[in-house]
């Protein structure tokens, strides 16, 4: 008998579930995975769906049981709260949606049951899985010495190996990351907090360093707390200097740039003063998937963008965040990575060249006759008979050249320049352009004219990225406004309403006294 | 008469105890005396492997001051053989047949920005010493199919533990930082296996009587294998030949 | 100890009450509603509608009752008459007026604006349509597919594998227009889970919109701004009309057939572009 429950006890014990979710069904979870996932994480779960080689970063191979974004030590298991964490917020920055609100919360529950029966490492028991014990945030995130300290170990513990100096993805190991499947890999732009696959705060920045995101080159540093190299506070000011490096908040999309009108001379330098004083605009940028070279994987995910005229002169300043300063010779290898990893319409992936970074800002030819005409050209380079009127500027020759695009292969240079002047810093392209209001090429030029919506639209490459010709990041129409100061007579009507405010008040008040006065009157 | 039989039913108790423990042990990992030596040759043109610039790490540099470093993916010694072969029993011992893991670690050195050694073996649950004498930042990341996989960040002088615990043959392990850096582990059940090393040979030691099927692995160039039988103490030579590709 | 009597005091008077009632219903609205389930935060329009209802009803309960308006009226004499609330009626006089002035600066300062865009969702389709050179009659045309039942689920699968190819970027995983390049573009890219797309149109009228796609919109539908390729150029016929056959049969929704719906204009509600 005893010997008996000894054999018993010592059999395979009982599958011990680490899910947090008493129900689960495969079965059914299957019908969801099928129906919703395989397009992307392929049928047998190896991240091989029809859609997966447009993609970069590739869809999630469940085979392996490897994944990025968990709450446990490197290379444990994740827990059913990361799987379903995942599914629900999706991974920003990536294909992945958040599936919360699509699927219900017993969908969701049983394709986390499904994913996993895709690799045996979790049916086996022995897989230690338990989350981490994260501690607290520290107060004084964003005080200065906070900063500095997690600056301070921002440098010493290399992470500007691969996010670089100021955290653009551009440190020098950055060219040669490879994920586990030999794929490409970004590190991240830490200036773009809102595409972080496992979130932007502090705390998840805090996770991802305790966890690293396994099947990518970020490892652990749980290790440099256990050894004592780090504190846990010291590792919490890390995060919140990579938190800082982002706006508070991810930058809201406005249809207008407003462009105020300063005394002159606009600024021609990109590292002018005047530009710490403007306002700026966040454009997102995508994939140009419209017309045949479509490129699925665009490098320059937004511009941001400020204007400033002195009535006669507008300077258009477009920053945005790019690794390299191309052509440079030593991203090739990794350039024909990315171009053998995403598949577009040619027949086989195109040979790594050393095209250089480009911009383009797109205006009509003409404003519409009244204010609130819509009628512009064709968003994506206008077409044959409705050509365009654009700005291009290349980083390798240095220039910048005016022109018609009549679609996305036709630039026909126009005698009338644009002048621009552009600068690098560690990750970051600064580009100022400026024109003349008026000119006299009425006909192709646009007339930015002030106090009107004029239509303006945005295109980048990445030549390190293999970005050229119609492989770009484009942008749908927004508008540009030059300001007028604001004129005097603005102010008359509601000084006049104020006026008229202030003294009904009066009457008010002094009939009510008066009221109060006779009733005591009376009642004495 | 009930003193007797309480004796029999505790002799009883104790000889199914005994007997189931005996069931679930492990294998005894027999210990014998014979061994298998022999040398990894190589044919044909000696390639050359490209040359490892590290002008991004001046401190590994340094370190190189004879001639610059080159990639270790095909190491051909002066003799002709070749060094970094991984050679193990891959099948010939009894089923389940699995060692207890040897107390001391298995140490893996980085220095120089290289792994030192580039080619190594160790036991399941034997454990894995990652240390950086270079104290700057390496990530050691783990690559394996059958072990959970891992990658630590070791931006100082410094040594990681690890352990792995299914057979794999091989487990990549690689640096991020430095993308010329690879490692090889072979993880097996049992201690018979060895690296050629700079004069081609190997030599396993203490194997029991039986026929083995005994693999050589090459990081380039692939696997070949030979069967050998030994009985008792004696050697026997297996030699394998890898061609140049 | 002290102070509860005085709370009760408050809590009992109807001004101070009808005050409490608004900031409650404010909150309500402004931070409650959007953490209701399938609920979205409030537009700043509805907020103000909400709260002058609140208000009107409040007036009218006070009103009700002579002693009770009385009473209501008491704190707000009080502040216009009362000697030792100088301060807060100075006060009150001064906010009133800057807020006024701030309104009505707000409705004179001219800013730029983005012209209207004033978009026909379902433009009327053509009656007939040239495809890569062949000449389609759209009118009374059915999805050719669907005469082969038989072959369903090859045709299913094959318009899986081109929705999945192409236009999963802007259309999204759940074909709700949230695809992940969707944000890069205006107007939004369709959602065919809306009940005012695909659930209101024929097949026809989608083969014309992914055949065409945003150039081949008449002037109503804004064809400049519209990124939906046109589909000729990289899909065959056939390929157009299972990736249409897909869609119905992920959404769950059932086509417009001509039968019921004889020659009808297909200008219906709906979010989005086709």
């Amino acid at each position: 008998m005893i010997s008996a429950l000894l054999l018993l006890a010592g059999a395979a014990p009982f599958p011990i579930s680490h899910s947090p979710f008493p129900v689960q069904d495969t079965t059914r979870g299957k019908a969801v995975y099928v129906k919703w996932c395989a397009g992307c994480h392929g049928d047998g779960g190896a991240g091989d769906g029809v859609a997966a080689a447009h993609m970069l970063p590739r869809p999630r191979n469940f085979t392996g049981a490897i994944y990025k974004i968990r709450t446990t030590a490197s290379g444990q298991l994740p827990t059913d709260a990361d799987l379903m964490r995942a599914i629900d917020e999706g991974l920003p920055g990536s294909a992945m949606p958040a599936w919360k609100g699509r699927l219900s919360d017993a969908e969701r529950r049983d394709v986390v049951a499904y994913i996993k029966t895709f690799s045996s490492f979790f049916a086996d028991t022995s897989q230690h899985v338990a989350a981490l014990k994260f501690s607290g945030e520290p107060s004084g995130a964003t005080g200065a010495t906070a900063l500095k300290t997690g600056r301070q170990f921002y440098d010493s513990i290399g992470c500007r190996k691969c996010h670089g100096d100021q955290g653009r993805g551009d440190g020098p190991s950055a060219r040669t990351l490879k994920d586990d499947a030999g794929f490409p890999i970004f590190a991240a732009d830490l200036h773009q907090s809102w595409r972080f696959r496992g979130g932007g705060s502090a705390v998840e920045i805090y996770h991802r360093l305790r966890t690293g995101l396994d099947g990518t080159p970020m490892p652990s540093f749980s290790d440099l707390i256990d050894q004592k190299f780090l504190t846990d506070e010291q590792l919490w000011r890390l995060a919140q200097y990579v938190r800082s490096l982002s706006p508070p908040e991810p930058p809201e999309v406005r249809d207008v740039i407003h462009a105020p009108q300063i005394v002159g001379p606009t600024p021609v330098s990109p590292d002018d003063s005047t530009w710490a004083r403007v306002g700026r605009y966040w454009f997102p940028l995508v994939g140009q998937v419209v017309r045949k070279g479509r490129w699925f994987a665009p490098a320059v995910t937004g511009v941001w963008v400020q204007g400033v005229h002195d009535g006669r002169t507008l300077a258009l300043r477009v920053s945005w965040d790019d690794r390299t300063q191309s052509p440079d010779s030593a991203w090739l290898p990794f350039e024909q990575r990315v171009l053998e990893t995403v598949a577009g319409d040619d027949s086989g992936p195109p040979k790594a060249e050393p095209w250089p970074d480009q911009l383009a800002v797109q205006f009509p030819r003409r404003l519409p006759e009244s204010p609130a005409g819509m009628e512009r050209p064709y968003f994506l380079m206008g077409s044959e008979t409705d050509p365009v009127y654009q700005w291009r500027w290349t980083s390798s020759p240095r220039k910048s050249l005016a022109g018609l695009a009549r679609g996305i292969d036709r630039f026909d240079t126009l005698p009338g320049a644009v002048a621009a002047q552009a600068s690098f810093d560690h990750g970051e392209w600064r580009l100022v352009f400026t024109r003349a209001l008026a000119t006299p090429d009425t006909a192709n030029e646009v007339q930015l004219a002030a106090g009107r919506a004029i239509p303006v639209a945005f295109f980048g490459w990445d030549g390190s990225s293999g970005e050229h010709g119609s492989r770009m990041a484009v942008s749908t129409w927004y508008f540009l406004a030059l300001d007028r100061p604001t004129p005097p007579g603005v102010f008359i009507s509601p000084v006049l309403a104020m006026l008229v405010t202030l003294g009904l008040g009066l009457v008010v008040v002094r009939r009510a006294q008066r009221r109060a006065t006779a009733r005591a009157g009376r009642q004495r | 008469m009930r003193k007797l039989g309480a004796v029999a039913a505790t002799g009883v108790v104790l000889l199914v105890l005994a007997l189931a423990g005996w069931m679930r042990a492990p294998l005894p990992a027999a210990q014998g005396g014979a061994t298998i030596s022999g040398k990894v040759k190589f044919t044909g043109a000696k390639p050359t492997m490209p040359k490892i610039d590290m002008t991004e790490e001046p401190k590994c540099k340094a370190k190189y001051t004879a001639a610059p470093p080159t990639d270790e993916a095909v190491v051909v010694n002066a003799n002709g053989t070749l060094a970094n072969v991984f050679v193990y029993v891959k099948a010939g011992l009894p089923e389940g047949y699995k060692a207890p893991a040897p107390a001391g670690p298995v140490t893996l050195d980085q220095d120089g920005c290289r792994y030192h050694p580039h080619v190594l073996g160790i036991l399941v649950g034997q454990q894995l010493a990652i240390k950086n004498s270079d104290g700057i930042l390496h990530n050691i990341k783990a690559k394996g199919t059958k072990n959970r996989p891992f990658n630590i960040s070791q931006p100082t002088v410094m040594t990681s533990d690890r352990t792995f615990t299914a057979p794999e043959v091989m487990v990549p392990l690689e640096c991020n930082v430095h993308g010329w850096m690879h490692a090889w582990l072979g993880v097996l059940p049992h201690p018979f296996f060895a690296v050629s090393g700079s004069d081609g040979s190997f030599t396993i030691k203490g194997l029991p009587p039986g026929t083995y099927t005994v693999e050589a692995w090459q990081e380039k160039y692939g696997t070949q294998t030979a069967t050998v039988t030994v009985a008792g103490s004696e050697t026997k030579t297996a030699d394998f030949t890898f061609a140049a590709k | 100890m002290t102070a509860a009597p005085a709370v009760r005091r408050y809590a009992a008077h109807p001004f101070w009450q009808a005050v409490g009632i608004l900031v409650l219903a404010y909150i309500v609205v402004v931070w409650v509603v959007p953490l209701l389930p399938g609920s979205a935060i409030v537009p700043k329009s509805v907020v103000l509608q909400y709260m002058v209802t609140v208000l009107v009803g409040l007036l009218i309960y006070v009103s009700d009752n002579e002693e009770r308006w009385a009473r209501f009226k008491e704190p707000i004499e009080a502040v216009l008459v009362e000697p030792r609330l100088r301060v807060a009626r100075a006060a009150l006089l001064v906010v009133v007026t800057v807020l006024v002035g701030l309104i009505a600066y707000g409705q004179v300062a001219t800013t730029v604006a983005a012209p209207p865009n004033l978009r026909s969702i379902h433009p009327a389709p053509p009656t007939e349509i040239t495809f890569r050179g062949k000449s389609i009659t759209l009118t009374g045309l059915e999805n050719p597919l669907r005469a082969h039942p038989e072959s369903l689920p090859l045709y299913l699968a094959e318009g899986k594998g081109v929705y999945y190819r192409n236009c999963l970027p802007c259309h999204g995983d759940h074909l709700d227009g949230q695809g992940h390049f969707a944000s890069g573009f205006n107007p939004l890219p369709a959602n065919f889970q809306d009940n005012g797309t695909i659930a209101q149109l024929t097949e026809s009228f989608v083969f014309w919109r992914v055949a065409k796609g945003g150039p081949g919109l008449p002037r109503e539908g804004t064809p400049w701004n519209s990124a939906m390729p046109q589909w000729e150029d990289f899909l065959t016929e056939r390929e157009i009309w299972s990736v249409i056959l897909f869609l119905y049969d992920q959404t769950g929704w059932k086509p417009r057939r001509w039968e019921t719906e004889p020659g009808k204009g297909e200008s219906g509600k709906g979010k989005g572009d086709d």
